[in-house]
């Protein structure tokens, strides 16, 4: 390894310096500081890999900065940023305290890091892993409130099902291709049979990361019981790290066409129920929560789609939902008092008593239903542009139909907002940090939608 | 000049400013007003330009048009920043700076969140005004859904009624509608592309893709679908009432005289000219639904008692003639559909303000509370009468020139479909004729106290008479520009 070597991966070393840093040091420093660390050193790491050049060979062994990383890594990067900013002020407000929330955000974006950077499976499972880890502890870090640490025991208990298939799925690939190296894993066709029976297990493991319905079932309860500034950071980032791995995979492994009819199954039935489940929530959270498992079925019917156009469709899905969510919850972390606003009915009239977060909230909402000129509808239009060109017509008329009714429950939210008498309690001023967090995620909502020709372009090389 | 000042994009963006600006200037309802009116005069300014430049082609442009604007945008898929203006869009700019100046002057009196208001006011113009003018499909689809979140604030904000339930149940019908286009687009462009290996959401360019009958008809059916449902045609009607009931005035003004406008542009621009064995192949379709409106609209109007929702469904029968234009297809029939567009925005936007102020007056729709009006609010009265004239088709006025046009037209190729046409104008008359003897002539029940206009209101009657009048003796101008973009247009 040279020192080159170690400038490729550097976003790694940075975060991972600076979650030693903040655990070893934190007793010492103000939390203050501890959360500008943490975002000063998320900002530098997607820094240093936006900038930085894909390299061609491993830094480490079982590492290299792949172009993929290239682009995910400042997508993790803007999420841990913008969830540190969120989560201070949050924190205080809640009696959250200590530094293990700032260093498990940064080892969790540590381990996202690692992630596309992969080059061997075991480093592959071992990041992933880590990832849910770090959200086992981030979930249950509130102590006051008995759903977080509710939410942490069903997330843990469910994410160790999903982490044993996931396992077994790639002993089976191991076992096919007989390398743990991705970049020898090619298929032998007299394996298929094996491999073909990993790619299943894998797609298991990952439905219930990706929340796929039937693996949906523990986030309305985790999305609800979590922090809000933790379920911004996990409705958004271990969905798109879920992804990449399967677009990792997807590369090595080539789709095969007995995985159709079982990830077009997953696709369906999370497009339809979610929507339908989120029609009947009065809690915005668990709303939100049925939201994503639509949105990771509208992903997956990109994926199904096998194409590069399909790819590039769940990558720039992959950004512009972490640009959606961050805002949702940002602003409902932010809006939050002595207790979270539960019940969409809270936000009665919070459009004109807390205009920039009632805003933000109103805009995310609005990019969620994929309304122009938003992020959301980039989105939108790339996925079904891709799953109509891969043939998959009917598909994609269901996956239309469900986001027209998915409309009716954002735009509910947006109507309480705006449109009802009542008020709600208003919020304490907004802090410095969570408006620049707000502003971060709302101004990269409206660029996507209105600019998205850099975004595509840089997910172009990132799928070379 | 064309070539230095970028009017098309100017036409666009100026009402958005105006918007950021309105906005940023809330604190202070008289400069927010100011700020408003300043931007909407500043807009009917710029849409008169190009009037001048009529009958010149622009570098570059497709046939028919004077003006025109292109730039890449979004690479990867060949979207263009295409705007294009020729006779038919020059009007319909026309018309929309029009009618959002009289929806700002309408709007003089709102108290309550007022920056906000006539923020979305001209975003709403905005997005109205780009849809007008573009000419890459995509960039159209986005105006087109673009101009919802405005109007389902405005309504719902600043509603009367039940504001919430109307103004998402407009939401849902459009969204809908729009959805399932998209996917028509989408398949349109994929289908260009595959034949000509050039993808692109360029209109010129798709015009020209060959589609197989079959799959013309659904994705023709697509387009009709989303454009039927914001027109609205007759099942899909239901949520107009409410919507239109619920707005407040401004926004009644904006969603009936420019949004259905949009929904006929967008069969006349794109689905006609995109599919034509389609289209052909519906045209009975579209003609029983329009002459079904026509009818049915208005006896419908004739039992409402509230003046608002009477206007509304008189509003959506007049549109049955604008889709009978259309869906005869011919020069003299689509020009006279074009015309009637305008005539209509700017007869049923008056007869909903002159019912606004009404309403301002006396707090109630209910017809049967007035009465009288002839002697004791003269001014008012006066142009009650003028626009109610108007809209039953009183020779000299603007609408029986249009519905006459569409009438010939369609009756050379579709007898039956007009002379049916023909027969609900009869019934126009009947609610009309009604309207205005309860109102300026009946017997008062309990006697109101009323003001007649104030010299903002009356100014904007004034101006919308003037405009029905001189429609009505002398639509040749107008005609003449509808003249060559339609010869492009009918020629495939």
């Amino acid at each position: 390894m040279t020192i080159s070597d170690l400038y490729t991966i550097m976003p790694i070393v940075i975060t991972a310096g600076a979650a030693l840093f903040v655990l070893l040091c934190g007793p010492m420093l103000l939390s203050a500081s501890l959360t500008a660390i943490g975002v000063t050193a998320s900002a530098a790491a997607g820094l240093w890999a936006a900038l930085g050049t894909p390299a061609s060979t491993q830094a480490v062994s079982g590492l290299c900065f792949t172009p993929l990383a290239r682009f995910l890594i400042p997508v993790f990067c803007f999420a841990a940023a913008v969830t540190l900013l969120l989560s201070h002020s949050y924190n205080e407000r809640r009696g959250i305290k200590g530094e293990e929330f700032p260093a498990t955000v940064l080892f969790a974006l540590f381990a996202l890091c690692v992630l596309p950077c992969a080059t061997n499976m075991l480093i592959l499972f071992l990041a992933l892993e880590s990832v849910s880890f770090a959200f086992y502890i981030l979930v249950s870090m509130d102590l006051n409130r008995a759903e977080s640490g509710e939410a942490g025991l069903k997330y843990l208990l469910m994410g160790a099902v999903a982490a044993a298939f996931t396992a077994f799925g790639f002993a089976l690939l191991f076992t096919g291709s007989g390398t743990l190296q991705l970049s020898g894993a090619l298929a032998r066709p007299d394996n298929r049979a094996i491999i073909s029976a990993g790619w299943g297990v894998i797609l298991v493991g990952m439905a219930f990361k990706l929340s796929l319905v039937p693996g949906h079932l523990w986030t309305p309860d985790v999305y609800q019981g979590a922090p809000a500034p933790v379920s911004a950071f996990l409705s958004t980032s271990s969905k798109v790290a879920a992804a990449a791995l399967l677009l990792i995979l997807l590369a090595l492994f080539p789709p095969m066409p007995e995985l159709r009819v079982p990830l077009a199954a997953l696709s369906v039935l999370s497009m339809v129920l979610g929507n339908l489940a989120a029609l009947l929530q009065q809690n915005i959270k668990r709303m939100l929560a049925y939201s994503s498992v639509a949105h990771m079925g509208y992903l997956s019917l990109a994926l199904l789609s096998g194409s590069r156009d399909g790819y590039a469709a769940v990558l720039l899905y992959g950004a512009v939902y972490t640009a959606m969510n961050l805002a949702a919850f940002g602003a409902i972390s932010s809006l939050s008092i002595d207790e979270e606003r539960e019940l969409v009915t809270d936000y009665a009239g919070l459009g004109f008593t807390a205009p920039l977060r009632g805003g933000v909230l109103a805009l995310a909402m609005i990019s969620l239903a994929g309304i122009p000129p938003t992020a959301g509808f980039i989105g939108k239009f790339f996925i079904f542009y891709s799953a109509i060109k891969g043939g998959s017509i009917a598909l994609a008329i269901i996956g239309i139909l469900s986001a027209a009714a998915s409309a009716y429950f954002y735009l509910r939210v947006v109507a309480q907002l705006y449109m009802h008498r009542s008020q709600a309690p208003a919020p304490r001023a907004v802090s410095l940090a969570e408006g620049l967090a707000l502003c971060l995620a709302s101004a990269m909502i409206l660029v996507i939608g209105v600019y998205p020709g850099p975004l595509l372009k840089a997910i172009d090389t990132a799928l070379q | 000049m064309t070539s230095l000042i970028p009017i098309l994009t100017l036409l666009v963006f100026l009402p958005l400013c105006g918007s950021l600006l309105t906005f940023a200037v809330r604190r202070s309802d008289n400069a927010v007003r100011g700020v408003a009116l300043a931007f909407s005069l500043a807009e009917l300014a710029l849409s008169l330009l190009p009037l001048m430049l009529s009958g010149q082609k622009a570098a570059g442009a497709p046939a028919g048009f004077f003006l025109y604007q292109d730039a890449a945008w979004i690479e990867r898929f060949g979207i263009r920043y295409t705007l294009g203006m020729d006779g038919i869009s020059a009007v319909m700019v026309l018309l929309t700076a029009f009618i959002t100046l009289i929806a700002v002057l309408s709007a003089w009196g709102v108290k309550e969140r007022c920056g906000l208001f006539f923020s979305l006011l001209l975003a709403l113009q905005g997005a109205v005004q780009g849809l007008f003018l573009s000419l890459d499909l995509f960039l159209f689809y986005l105006f087109w859904e673009a101009m919802l979140i405005p109007m389902l604030l405005l309504i719902g904000v600043w509603g009367t009624g039940r504001p919430v339930y109307s103004t998402i149940k407009f939401f849902l019908y459009t969204f809908v509608g729009s959805l399932l286009m998209l996917v028509a687009i989408i398949a349109l462009y994929l289908m260009h592309g595959a034949q000509t290996a050039s993808y692109t959401f360029a209109l010129p360019e798709l015009v020209r893709t060959n589609i197989p009958h079959d799959i013309g008809l659904w994705l023709f059916a697509a387009f009709l679908l989303s454009f039927a449902i914001k027109f609205p045609l007759f099942p899909l009607h239901t949520w107009q009432p409410d919507a239109y009931c619920d707005a407040p005035v401004a926004g009644t003004l904006m969603l009936g005289s420019l949004l259905s406008k949009t929904a006929a542009y967008g069969l006349i621009r794109i689905a006609f000219p995109l599919f034509p064995e389609a289209s052909r192949a519906l045209t009975p379709l579209i003609y029983v639904v329009a002459v079904l409106g026509i009818g049915y609209f208005a006896w419908i109007a004739f039992a409402q008692r509230d003046m608002k929702r009477m206007l509304a469904y008189s509003s959506v029968s007049h549109m049955g003639f604008v889709a009978l234009g259309i869906a005869a297809w011919s020069p003299v029939a689509v020009s006279g559909a074009l015309l009637q567009m305008v005539n209509h925005a700017i007869t049923t936007g008056a007869l909903f303000l002159v019912v606004g102020m009404l309403e301002e007056r006396a707090d109630s729709r209910d017809l049967s509370r007035y009465g009288g009006t002839w002697g004791k609010i003269p001014l008012f009265s006066f142009f009650f009468l003028v626009f109610n004239m108007a809209s039953a088709g009183v020779p000299g006025l603007n609408n029986f020139v249009s519905e006459l046009i569409i009438l010939v037209g369609t009756f050379r190729v579709a007898p039956l479909a007009a002379a049916i046409a023909f027969l609900g104008t009869i019934l126009t008359l009947v609610y009309t004729v009604r309207l205005v003897q309860e109102v300026l002539f009946g017997k008062e029940k309990k006697p109101l106290e009323l003001k007649d206009l104030s010299p903002r209101e009356a100014g904007m009657l004034a101006v919308m008479a003037l405009v029905v009048v001189y429609l009505g003796v002398h639509p040749g101008p107008v005609l003449d520009l509808f003249k060559t973009p339609l010869e492009v247009l009918l020629a495939k």
